[in-house]
């Protein structure tokens, strides 16, 4: 309502100012500069989620670098054999955000656990209003309760946070943590496999669509085909919002397509085998492509509010 | 040539019920009832906690009768609305709901805010366990909700705008979603700090 308002009254301000000095400046300018004024103040509500650079993301220097070190160990020993993800932020202060409301934030634009699983935890400690939260995902909530992670917060944590001692108090909960959800999963090699199949067979429909699209445009002209391709692919796997590689293999697909489709069925169409044979086979290839960069990040778990805060 | 045809209205038919919205009206509509479905099992989460903590309290409090009354009579309330997934299309189902869920969040704010004066309470770990659970319940019954009206503003944009508007009114005829309207007093979860 409020940013509404605003915007209204900036543009009639706008109206104004141009009546003077529309001879000195372009229009456009105010335009702009009134856009960029709107973004600055939907952006300036609340406190923007950090982005998740490892198992600790220690933006408000708590702790020190041996600590620091010991527990991405830990964390990624953890993930491991368990497969369950603990992440530590820590941050300078809310800035007038409501403890809880940023923590389920954090944990939605994070996503840590696994799919399917849902077995992520954050532990969050804000340095100025000195909370404490231990945000738990819906797959641990059986073990890591609200009752259990308060304990954890109010019990192990926050002592220590209290005599300054962040160090053990970050050790000391972690520990507390990880022993509460040990043996609730196990770290599955599989899973890699079966996450691109998943992928892959969502997408199929798609495929399949495009490539009759492209048969059908090739068989017009060979150039048309090849050009829907090298274009459309790609400009589907961007509105599906897919990685830059994706979309440029989407590309090379679509472009191999375009060309090579009217080419197979150039005779009359008898070959249905032979068609979906060859669309497979593309898939395939798409699958392979794959989205894994090897990096740390969160892989989709889900949070429903779980978990406990504590001040210290 | 005949396969050409056949070819292209499959391709043509795909693109209808993609373009037309008549898949994503009816996957809006199955999240925002799963949506729902959570919002619910918060809500029975609290009232399942009920007992246990009036049995804690009433063991200290005994002179605070009344309130432990009010809860008691409040829970049953809740206990005798009907709910139901076709309730969500049901402007008064809906507020009657909503009703009876913030009259249980009163009493139960006022019988934490009496627990304050029992300082043996207080120190009670029953007590304190519970109002552990109860924090985090509360916590989780706004991101329910939070979440559920999210899913019905993205479903009743879906009905609404074209060409989607076309095939809710033609073919699927569905009602807007109500959104959980938050209670005065109520959008916040009971501070029980010490």
């Amino acid at each position: 309502m409020r940013v509404g308002k605003g915007s209204g009254k900036n543009g009639a301000a706008i109206i104004k100012s141009r009546g003077k000095a529309s001879l000195a400046r372009p229009p456009g300018l105010f335009f702009i500069a009134s856009l960029v004024f709107l973004v600055c103040a939907g952006s300036a509500r609340g406190l923007d989620v950090p982005p998740l650079k490892g198992y600790v993301n220690d933006y408000a220097n708590l702790m020190s670098r041996e600590t620091r070190a010991r527990l991405e160990q830990e964390l990624k020993d953890f993930e491991r054999s368990d497969s369950t993800q603990v992440v530590i932020l820590t941050v300078e202060s809310l800035e007038g955000d409501v403890l809880e409301s940023f923590s389920i934030k954090v944990a939605e634009t994070w996503k840590i656990g696994q799919k399917g699983k849902d077995n992520g935890v954050i532990l969050l400690a804000v340095k100025k209003e000195r909370k404490t939260r231990i945000e738990v995902g819906r797959g641990l909530e059986g073990r890591l309760t609200d009752l259990t992670a308060g304990r954890i917060v109010q019990l192990v944590i926050n002592p220590q946070f209290k005599r300054g001692d962040f160090d053990a108090g970050f050790l000391s909960g972690i520990r507390a943590v990880i022993d509460a959800t040990r043996g609730e999963f196990k770290a599955d090699k599989v899973k890699r496999a079966s996450s691109t199949r998943g992928i892959v067979s969502s997408f199929m429909p798609l495929i399949v669509f495009g490539a009759v699209c492209l048969l059908i445009l090739g068989r017009i002209s060979r150039p048309l085909g090849a050009g829907a391709g090298l274009i459309g692919f790609p400009l589907f796997g961007s509105m599906l919002g897919l990685p830059l590689v994706a979309i440029i293999f989407l590309g090379f697909l679509g472009l191999s397509l375009g060309i090579f489709l009217p080419l197979f069925f150039g005779g009359p169409f008898g070959g249905a085998g032979g068609y979906r044979h060859g669309v497979w086979g593309a898939g395939d290839g798409f699958s392979n492509g794959g989205f894994d960069d090897g990096g740390f990040g969160g892989s989709g778990g889900d949070f429903g509010g779980g978990g406990a805060s504590g001040d210290w | 040539m005949k396969r050409y045809l056949i070819l292209g209205i499959i391709a043509v038919v795909m693109m209808m019920f993609t373009g037309c919205g008549y898949n994503t009206i009816q996957q809006n509509e199955e999240v925002v009832k799963a949506a729902w479905g959570d919002v619910e099992a918060t809500y029975q989460r609290r009232n399942d906690l009920i007992p246990n903590l009036v049995e804690t309290v009433k063991a200290y409090a005994k002179h605070e009768q009344e309130t432990l009354q009010a809860v008691t009579e409040a829970r049953a309330k809740v206990g005798t609305v009907q709910v139901s997934k076709d309730m969500i299309g049901s402007p008064q189902a809906m507020a009657q709901f909503q009703q009876a869920q913030s009259t249980m969040g009163g009493a139960l704010s006022r019988l934490l805010l009496v627990a304050e004066r029992y300082p043996d309470l207080k120190a009670n770990q029953n007590f304190r366990d519970l109002q552990n659970q109860l924090e985090g319940t509360e916590n989780r019954i706004n991101v329910a909700r939070t979440r559920y009206n999210q899913t019905v503003q993205n479903f009743n944009t879906s009905i609404r705008t074209f060409p989607n508007n076309l095939t809710n009114s033609l073919i699927l005829k569905l009602q807007p979603k109500e959104v959980y309207k938050a209670d005065p007093g109520a959008d916040k979860a009971p501070k029980v700090k010490f």
